[in-house]
């Protein structure tokens, strides 16, 4: 498995983690390029569906980022964010799916370091554990298989 | 005619794969299912009846019809052939082998010719099983089938203690059994035995309602509010439309995934808020007794008026697994007396 | 305990005191089916309609799944027995019923049993609530002792299995879909109009049942009942195939009660606990 290039989701919010992962570009910090980031505007919009229907079509790993507890743009979105994430943890857990493809990080807008090295350390995880075939719909795996 | 006995049916099984795809009831979790047979040990002979009518042997619950990939200038297309090769169909009661001969009339013989019904429908032998026992919610005998009908049967099996006897009804039925290995000879005790049961089949009676009038009394009830009464506990979910033998309702829909997609038809039901949804947004039947009202008059008013039966065999499936015990049976025979 | 008899009685002398009164224009019980084992839920409109009211140890189905189907302040009464009432709560916690439009019945139930088969409730599979958590008027004397069995002992077999072993009984029991949406319709937690799977845009999820369709559909339904499933056991009961959704359901619940501290529908004060958040709240639940 040593080619194995995962497909991360990352989703971020707007005010602290993308922000932060903006100046780990424009301060050239190196991470590897799996995660392809989707900006939202608070982690409290993100719907719990999106990280499972990433997971159905394919992804290997799903990252979410949002601003510090307390640190809300928004005062307290994060704070409601943290119950239903952690619900969607157990939820992907209980099924069956290895809980360390999903992961959640606060990330400020200051922490374009700590953005760079969870994205690094996110993507060494997801390569050991190699791609995420159990979710992927069948029809994807077909196409890849005919791809290949 | 031939027989078998019950412990060598894994054997039977295997020698009918032989000769095509053979469906027969396997048991999941608390029910019975017709699937696809891998390893001839999971069919089973020692069931009621199964969750799931047969329907879906010819008219699966989704079924590709073109794939697609779309491309700058469109999409390039093309049909999924139609080509089922030949299946055997193992074990499937009276009343549903005659629900198959209600959905040739509107999927074959109505004028329209739907090409993957006629295709597995031509490629199918059917090999029906008399019932034994009778369940209260049954009502076949009201559509003038009886436990051992064996009309409509390729080949038909009675159950004769631990032996089963079979014998062919068709061409298609007789070429089969003969060429079949592993099965003995019947004798002529054995014969009689089968005649026997199917004379005795009417001797199991299910309910029975007369049906005499039913159908332009619907149509007459149309706004009453009996409707509401009767569908006051539905719940608008699809199971009776799903579990039925003669539901045929379908949706087409595309399914696009990235860059490649499939057009498929799914079966769908009268009993979804979205089934009658049109694209301008207006939905003529919003009103969950409405829903609940075309299901029985679709079956016991408009099929009739349109291909001259009613479109229910009687296997109270529907009543079965309504999670709030709606018994059509019940509807029908309290809206004779609206 | 209660005779179902009894509970029968009053169930029809209340439905008439309430209908004639004019107090609510709906009574929501349980009615004759085509048999002793088939009652049917039933609305009461009119004060002689109270007399076709039947209570026996079939009359499982939960009847605050028909709350939100009429329209807002529609005067109701309902009856409940123990994890119907707990639904009943939610829907007043979440605004969908107010606590004056609506008249709880209450009924300590013990020995129900299973329309299917005709034996006695699983009580490893119930809620393990025999009386009401809250009603107006109790029909009935009230149970004593507490439950037998924690609601949650079932699925420890579950937590016992490795990922793999998990993924792969669900995936055999959810293979078998057919996605008729009876749970779903059954539930009195799901009310929402349109489903979100009945969605066109965005489009969650294909119409046609594979797996991981089924899959996407049920994980975002369990999600969806997450700190509110009262554990009724309804989607189950009204899976025609036989995917013990319940489970699923008691061990959402379970794990929200340990992480947020509240279980659902006990207290109609409360908030739910996913609308609902403290400032201390362990950032380790994410780990
Ligand atoms: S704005 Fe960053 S989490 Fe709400």
């Amino acid at each position: 498995m040593t080619d194995f290039e995962p497909r991360i989701l990352g989703i971020a919010c707007n005010w602290c983690t993308y922000t932060g992962a903006d100046l780990a570009g424009t301060t050239r910090l190196k991470y590897p390029q799996n995660v392809r980031v989707v900006r939202v505007m608070c982690s409290s919009r993100i719907n719990p569906s999106f990280i499972i229907r990433a997971f159905q079509l394919g992804a290997d790993g799903v990252l979410v980022g949002g601003c510090h507890p307390g640190d809300c743009h928004y005062g307290t979105g994060n704070l409601y964010a943290r119950r239903r994430l952690a619900a969607t943890k157990k939820l992907l857990e209980f099924a069956g799916m290895e809980p360390e493809r999903f992961r959640v990080e606060w990330i400020s807008a200051s922490e374009g370091k700590k953005f760079a090295e969870v994205v690094e350390e996110f993507t060494g995880q997801i390569k050991a554990l190699g791609p995420q075939t159990k979710f992927r719909m069948e029809r994807i795996k077909t196409a890849e298989a005919a791809a290949k | 005619m031939k027989k078998f006995a019950i412990e060598y049916l894994s054997g039977v099984i295997a020698s009918l794969q032989q000769k095509g795809k053979v469906f027969a009831p396997v048991k999941e979790k608390d029910g019975f299912y017709f699937r696809e047979i891998a390893d001839p040990g999971d069919a089973t002979l020692d069931f009621y009846n199964t969750v799931m009518s047969p329907k879906h042997l010819f008219f699966p619950q989704t079924e590709d019809m073109i794939k697609y990939r779309i491309n700058k200038e469109g999409a390039d297309s093309a049909p999924v052939p139609i080509n089922s090769g030949p299946q055997i169909l193992f074990g499937v009661r009276p009343p549903d082998v005659r629900s198959f001969e209600l959905m040739d009339l509107l999927f074959e013989e109505g004028g329209i010719i739907d090409p993957y019904w006629v295709d597995k429908r031509k490629n199918t032998i059917v090999i029906g099983y008399a019932f034994d026992s009778v369940d209260p919610l049954d009502f076949y005998n009201t559509f003038d089938i009886h436990a051992a009908d064996p009309r409509g049967s390729d080949i038909f099996l009675v159950r004769k203690d631990r032996t089963v006897l079979a014998r062919a009804f068709t061409g298609k039925g007789e070429a089969l059994l003969d060429g079949l290995a592993g099965l003995e000879n019947a004798s002529a005790a054995d014969e009689k035995a089968f005649e026997d049961a199917v004379k005795k089949g009417p001797g199991l009676k299910t309910r029975k309602l007369d049906l005499n009038g039913v159908a332009k009394k619907l149509e007459a009830i149309f706004d009453a509010p009996y409707w509401q009464k009767a569908s006051m506990a539905c719940l608008n979910c699809g199971v009776c439309t799903f579990v039925c033998p003669t539901c045929s309702c379908f949706d087409i829909c595309d399914e696009t995934l990235f860059r490649d997609g499939r057009r498929c038809r799914t079966w769908d039901s009268c009993m979804f808020t979205n089934f009658t949804l049109e694209a301008s947004g207006h939905n003529p039947r919003t009103r969950a007794f409405q829903r609940f009202r075309q299901r029985i008059n679709h079956k016991f008013s408009y099929y009739v008026s349109k291909f001259g039966v009613t479109s229910c065999v009687g296997c109270g499936r529907c009543s079965r697994y309504c999670p709030v015990n709606i018994d059509i049976f019940s509807v029908v025979e309290k809206a004779k007396e609206v | 305990m209660t005779d179902m008899k009894e509970i029968e009685k009053r169930l029809r002398e209340e439905a008439k005191k309430l209908l004639e009164s004019g107090r609510v224009s709906v009574v929501l019980a349980y009615g004759k089916g085509c048999d002793e084992r088939h009652p049917m839920p039933f609305a009461a409109m009119k004060p002689e309609e109270a007399d076709e009211i039947v209570f026996n140890e079939y009359c499982t189905p939960n009847l605050a799944r028909y709350l939100t189907k009429y329209p807002a302040g529609t005067k109701m009464a309902v009856a409940v027995k123990g994890c119907d009432s707990r639904a009943v709560v939610v829907l007043l916690q979440e605004g969908k019923v107010n606590r004056e439009d609506i008249v709880i019945l209450g009924i300590p139930a013990a020995g129900m049993k299973e329309q299917k088969t005709g034996k006695d409730v699983d009580a490893s599979l119930t809620c393990g609530l025999a009386n009401p958590v809250l009603y107006d008027v109790l029909l009935g004397q009230e149970i004593k002792g507490a439950a037998a069995e924690s609601p949650y002992g079932i699925i420890s077999k579950l937590d016992a299995m490795s990922g793999d072993e998990r993924w792969e009984f669900w995936k055999k029991e959810l293979a078998r879909c057919i996605r008729c949406y009876a749970c779903r319709k059954a539930c009195p937690m799901c009310y929402c109009d349109p489903c979100f799977i009945d969605q066109t845009k965005p489009q969650w999820g294909d119409k046609t049942p594979t797996f991981d369709g089924n899959l996407m559909y049920h994980l975002t339904r369990f999600y969806h009942l997450a700190g509110r499933c009262v554990d009724c056991g309804e989607c189950t009961r009204a899976c025609p195939v036989d995917i013990p959704l319940n489970l699923f359901h008691k061990y959402m619940a379970r794990e929200c009660e340990e992480m947020f501290g509240q279980k659902a529908g006990m207290d109609p004060s409360q908030k739910p606990a996913m609308v609902d958040f403290k400032v201390e709240d362990s950032d380790t639940w994410l780990e």
